[in-house]
């Protein structure tokens, strides 16, 4: 009897700390049951490339939400980045690295701006950000007089829609953004700093480190993230569009926090909010294989991440206990 | 024989093979002020959370009157008048005084607030235990001592019966523990039992009618605390005699490296000292009185409005803690949880939080680096922790401090300031502080000690200023530092009155 309850407690434990793990394994499973068509290398890479925006931003929502911050921005962000970078290409003529680094910037210098907003200014990041979140959208519909920009470019376009090695570009660019962040929280003084500011910012301060210089930095990476998702949009579908990215910024945020990341700062990491994004992804796949509606997905979405965030619940829960 | 107010007998308890309590035995009677004593670790607080309902028992019985009960959460214990006051505050900082007394009954009718009867219920709860607060004053502004007399009103509010204070001095002046003192004799009469944990055995000899002593999960002896003594107690405690609790320093102090003219902040003004390397300069005064201030003008948190500081004759302007540490200055805040370590991060992690340019290489943390020079650390400070990758939060208190204190052992420091180094911690721990903080002088820094504790300024520092209301009373020499000349620096009693 006492072994048993022994046993369950510990296989209680194991999945507490890998839910994230056993929730993706459990929706794999799931899917490759009730549809055939799940399974295929086709639908996998499918599947990868349409989450691989998400995958970058909330790559730069991590770092964010890890400082306790949250950026309702990158959205907006991701259009801007799509709007110009088509811009510079088909309207300025310039070349592709030139147009590629200028959307870069431009997103990076509004990243800034929320980031100096929030460390400089002492404005809540929620309110920064969602003003940000307006102006840049109103910036790429005027910038796009409100209607998409095609482009021509055709390295731009076969990098939206070739393989390597029959991996999609997107699907790279994801997977080494990941690596870099990963190794960026994993080894670097800075990634530890910004888990630091998250846990407690005034002892960080108080050890006598420039608090809001990490702040500030996060959100300008965060817009550059963006910004390379919006390329990779304006190359998959070859049109730069300022309607692009509505309410990405949330799936970003879903994404993280089924990850296991608290909003309230200092814990989260790479993988696991990888883990989130391919778990968000699954779930949109697999209901489309399966033709239900974009109404009911919505609803299912939802409650999935309620799940989500329940077992983590329960799991601090415990941890406080002992 | 009268029933005891409260019986656990025989309690066990143990988190995960760690046998906290063992067989414990803890009586109150109705009107008994008990101390219960112990060092951190010893299982105080495991009782205490056993009998409040935080905690459940794994053995062992508990009687309230007489009748035996099963305390399985806080509002069981509530009910049966059972309230703990924590050593961290639970007041409600933006609602005033009444509303926090009466927070989870408070009177309305029809879901509309009775502000006048809830004022004046508050008002006559305050003054049943002699004292007088203005119950519409928002609970934020007041000082910490009322804070706690807020805090005490607020489980009187639920018919207390049996009060738990955890630690309730550890944050006041002097004069503010008498003055709850006064509400505990108070309180005594009206036939509360008080159970009363502290790491202040003069308070207990004090205050307490009996005092029980745990050390390691068990009872170690109770009995009247006048007849045991206080050599016995701390014998009990620790199983081992302090005979020097402030251990000699034979440091010959060297040139001035540090000075503070006319200093004025919003908060203080007046302020002017010199620190000389190898001297423990000591910063005395009610708690209130503007000596964090001074810490925190110091290390660039405060802007300074006037007044110069030197160091090394350098004149400082530091506009924020990182220019402070730039020039080798380290600052142990006094609010260790909040300020002094991150607790959610590990040992390494909160060692190295200063000295992360010196461990890594091209922004990367050299890993191999830093986990030898923390484990150096951990061994020489003598801290506690299974490992160097433990969090925090899972240390003693007294080794959460010293882990605050390693953070700056790595750092080229000139100057450190140690506000309230050895607040909440436990006899054993504040000895070894002691020890670290003198081999710190002997390194030639000097050391700025902010403390509440007159005996430990007495003993531990060369010089001390003393504080009163924002503005520096006055600088006792070794020879004239004793607790008659602080108090009556600290009380605001001009040395020269009688002179003029």
């Amino acid at each position: 009897m006492a072994k048993n309850k022994q046993w369950a407690k510990k296989a209680f434990n194991l999945f507490l700390k890998y839910n994230t793990e056993f929730i993706l394994l459990i929706l794999i499973i799931v899917s490759s049951l009730i549809s055939s068509a799940f399974f295929t290398e086709r639908n996998i890479f499918n599947l990868l490339r349409q989450v691989s925006g998400t995958g970058i931003i909330s790559m730069g929502m991590l770092l964010v939400i890890l400082t306790s911050g949250i950026d309702l921005s990158v959205g907006s962000q991701l259009a801007v980045g799509s709007v110009f970078s088509a811009y510079f290409l088909t309207i300025s003529s310039y070349s592709l690295p030139v147009s590629l680094f200028l959307a870069i910037l431009i997103c990076t210098f509004f990243g800034s701006v929320s980031g100096y907003l929030v460390s400089f200014r002492g404005m809540a990041p929620f309110v920064a950000t969602l003003a940000l979140m307006t102006i840049t959208r109103g910036v790429a519909f005027i910038v796009s007089k409100g209607s998409p920009i095609i482009i021509d470019n055709p390295i731009l376009m076969s990098f939206g829609n070739q393989y390597f090695l029959r991996i999609p570009y997107p699907v790279l660019l994801m997977i080494g953004i990941f690596i870099v962040v990963h190794l960026i929280l994993r080894y670097t003084v800075f990634g530890r700093l910004v888990k630091a500011i998250g846990s407690n910012e005034v002892a960080v301060k108080l050890s006598g480190i420039n608090v809001a210089y990490y702040k500030f930095a996060v959100y300008a990476i965060s817009g550059a993230f963006a910004a390379v998702a919006g390329i990779i949009s304006t190359a998959r579908t070859g049109v730069g569009s300022p309607l692009v990215g509505q309410g990405l910024e949330l799936d970003a945020i879903a994404a993280v926090v089924i990850g296991g990341a608290s909003l309230k700062g200092g814990k989260g990491t790479a993988f696991k909010t990888l883990l989130g994004v391919l778990i968000l992804g699954l779930i949109g796949n697999i209901m489309n294989l399966r033709n239900v509606p974009a109404y009911p997905q919505q609803v299912i979405k939802g409650l999935i991440i309620i799940f989500a965030v329940l077992f983590q619940g329960v799991k601090t829960g415990y941890e406080n206990e002992g | 024989m009268a029933v005891h107010r409260i019986e656990m007998n025989n309690v066990s308890k143990s988190f995960g093979g760690v046998q906290a309590l063992k067989n414990v035995t803890f009586k109150v009677s109705p009107g008994e002020i008990m101390a219960l004593v112990g060092e951190n670790g010893a299982g105080k607080s495991t009782l205490m959370k056993i009998l409040a309902g935080a905690y459940t028992k794994d053995k062992g019985e508990i009687l309230v009157d007489g009748k035996v009960v099963e305390i399985n959460n806080p509002q069981k214990g509530r009910r049966l008048g059972i309230n703990i006051i924590y050593q961290e505050l639970t007041i409600v900082p933006d609602i005033t005084v009444a509303e926090n007394i009466f927070l989870s009954n408070l009177p309305a009718h029809n879901g509309i607030i009775q502000w006048s009867k809830l004022n004046q219920k508050a008002e006559e709860l305050i003054q049943s235990i002699g004292f007088n607060i203005n119950p519409k004053i928002i609970a934020g502004n007041l000082s910490v001592a009322h804070q706690q007399i807020v805090e005490i009103c607020k489980a009187l509010s639920h018919d207390a019966r049996i009060l738990i204070l955890d630690e309730p001095t550890a944050v006041l002046a002097p004069s503010e523990v008498k003055i709850l003192f006064k509400v505990l004799k108070n309180l005594k009469e009206k036939e509360v039992s008080i159970i009363y944990i502290s790491h202040r055995l003069e308070e207990v000899l004090e205050i307490a009618d009996r005092v029980t002593v745990l050390k390691d999960g068990e009872v170690t002896g109770t009995g009247i605390p006048k007849e045991m003594g206080k050599d016995n107690i701390i014998n009990l405690m620790i199983g081992r005699e302090i005979t020097d609790m402030y251990p000699k320093r034979d440091v010959e102090t060297g040139k001035e490296i540090f000075k503070i003219e006319k200093l004025k902040t919003d908060k203080v003004e007046n302020v002017s000292f010199t620190v000389r390397a190898g001297e423990v300069f000591g910063i005395a005064g009610l708690v209130g009185s503007g000596r964090t201030e001074i810490a925190k003008a110091i290390f660039g948190v405060d802007p300074v409005q006037t007044g110069i500081i030197y160091l090394k004759n350098q004149p400082l302007k530091n506009k924020s803690p990182k220019e402070a540490v730039s020039k080798g200055i380290g600052m142990v805040p006094e609010n260790r949880k909040e300020e002094g370590v991150i607790l959610d991060m590990t040992v390494r992690e909160n060692i190295t939080m200063t000295t992360l340019k010196s461990i890594s290489q091209l922004g990367f943390i050299k890993n191999r680096t830093e986990s030898s020079f923390c484990q150096q650390l951990v061994e020489k400070l003598r801290i506690k922790t299974g490992s160097i990758d433990v969090p925090v939060n899972n240390l003693s208190g007294g080794n959460q401090q010293k882990v605050a204190l390693a953070k700056w052992f790595g750092t080229n420091l000139k100057l450190i300031i140690l506000d309230e180094p050895t607040r909440g911690i436990d006899v054993g721990a504040k000895v070894e502080i002691y020890k670290l903080i003198n081999e710190l002088s002997r390194q030639g820094l000097g050391v700025i000690m902010i403390s509440s504790e007159m005996t430990e300024i007495i003993g531990m520092c060369d010089r001390a200023a003393v504080m009163h209301r924002g503005k520096m009373a006055g600088i006792l020499e070794k020879d004239d530092l004793n607790e008659e000349n602080i108090m009556r620096l600290a009380a605001g009693e001009d040395k020269n009155n009688g002179k003029k």
